[in-house]
């Protein structure tokens, strides 16, 4: 006999049921540690919105990712991050509603984004605590980063917040686009400034397309003191801009619980 | 790219399902015993889920798997020459030769005496020829799951099959 054969022939005697057995086994002992150490599974999908294609998965406890899509290798890249922790299934119909909620939000609905956010794709506390204090930044309103920055106990740290919403994994949902540069430039944007302009349109700032500011039509509001101004009220010149929410018009303030400066007379 | 397949790596359960077999069969006939062979397979596969994100979805599965079969293995026969100076002829004294144990009574003296010159082999010449005998995996393969190129990977094996033969 040739040795060839010989070797390959070594330990093959082991009967088909004798490894069934040994497979079943070994099965339900790693089936048994599989529960402890698994990943949670996320529903994943591409949809189609104004805003162009996103990727988006979905956790039980809701959206964990909403990523602008660019291309084949950005597709694979995020795909490759998200199972790091989370084991992706694709399912298109669980993501469906996603597309749907954000054409709705962008025609105007401001009630639209009903899924609720997982922020578990974040690792860093700091970028946490950012994400999650804006989400108390209301439809119609910007911040700067400086004053996101002040309003989580890091003043100065407006670098650090760019950094934080940049990689924004659930961005719309998170409003992130909701903050600017605190000399009322309109800043970058994860998915390029165009969405970002055409996002705070649709939220009723009176912006063109190639804006590079906010426009002076908009109101300064103190989170300190809950009141509203004019942009150009003399008060505005000396006030800590970090104190300040900036709203597309006085009814978004008084939404916001503001009542209007008795100097400028904003209402 | 609207509605486009997306792609995504197979789900960690269909990959087991479809190579466990195989990477029980490869782990019976290099350890040559039932208990080491279900120890390490379960250990193979917990190690591969935890691994798992971080294959490449484009890239081959299998080379992969036997990379984390042959680890284990080697940790195994380090492990093991430790405790074998302990406990001599554990499990009922089915200690056979000086490296293996024995499962099958029915394997026939020559084969017995090949795994003992297999055992003497170095350990990157040794795992190579499992490898490509066992595993029948080809020489890309075993490049992949030991590291290194095609090329060492071919005279790993052939320096084996050499050795192999003058005794033979």
């Amino acid at each position: 006999m040739k040795i060839e054969t010989f070797l390959s022939s070594i330990g093959n005697e082991f009967a088909d049921e004798a490894v069934e057995e040994l497979l079943h086994r070994c099965r339900s002992r790693v089936d048994r540690v599989l529960k402890r150490i698994r990943r949670p599974e996320a529903a994943v999908g591409v949809v189609k919105s104004p805003l162009g294609d996103l990727l988006v998965a979905m956790s039980a406890r809701g959206i964990v990712l909403n990523h602008y899509l660019h291309d084949a290798g950005d597709l694979a890249a995020t795909i490759g991050k998200l199972r790091l922790v989370f084991d992706p299934v694709e399912d298109q119909r669980a993501v469906k509603g996603v597309g749907e909620e954000v054409r709705r939000y962008l025609a105007g609905d401001a009630k639209a984004l009903r899924q609720s956010v997982d922020l578990t794709l974040v690792a860093h506390s700091f970028q946490k605590k950012v994400l999650h204090k804006l989400q108390a930044v209301p439809r119609g309103a910007v911040v700067s980063y400086r004053g996101l920055g002040a309003a989580v106990g890091a003043a100065d740290s407006a670098r650090a917040v760019g950094n934080a919403l940049h990689d924004n994994p659930v961005p719309i949902y998170v409003p992130c686009h909701r903050v600017i540069s605190s000399d009322g430039r309109i800043g970058g944007y994860g998915g390029g400034a165009a969405r970002k302009l055409q996002l705070l349109r649709s939220e009723g700032f009176e912006l063109d397309k190639s804006a590079a500011r906010i426009p002076d039509s908009v109101v300064w509001g103190h989170r300190g003191t809950k009141v509203y101004c004019r942009s150009n009220c003399r008060t505005t010149a000396r006030v800590d801009r970090v104190q300040i929410l900036f709203f597309a018009d006085p009814r978004e303030a008084e939404q916001a619980g503001m009542r209007p400066c008795k100097i400028c007379r904003p209402a | 790219m609207p509605h486009e397949k997306l792609h995504l790596p197979l789900l960690f359960e269909q990959i087991m399902q479809r190579h466990e077999r195989e990477i029980m069969r490869y782990l019976l006939r290099v350890s040559g015993n039932r208990d080491d062979a279900a120890d390490l397979s379960q250990e193979t596969w917990l190690r591969a889920y935890r691994a798992y994100p971080r294959l490449q979805p484009e890239s081959d599965v299998r080379p992969w798997l036997y990379a984390i079969a042959i680890n284990l293995c080697r940790n195994r026969a380090r492990d093991g020459a430790r405790r074998a100076r302990v406990i001599v002829g554990d499990n009922e004294g089915n200690t056979v030769g000086r490296h293996h144990r024995f499962l099958d009574e029915n394997e026939g003296y020559a084969a017995v005496h090949m795994r003992e010159m297999i055992a003497d082999l170095p350990t990157k010449q040794r795992e190579a020829l499992h490898l490509r005998y066992f595993a029948g995996l080809d020489y890309a393969e075993i490049a992949g799951a030991m590291g290194g190129s095609e090329e060492s990977a071919r005279a790993n094996v052939s320096q084996a099959m050499k050795k192999l033969k003058a005794m033979w």
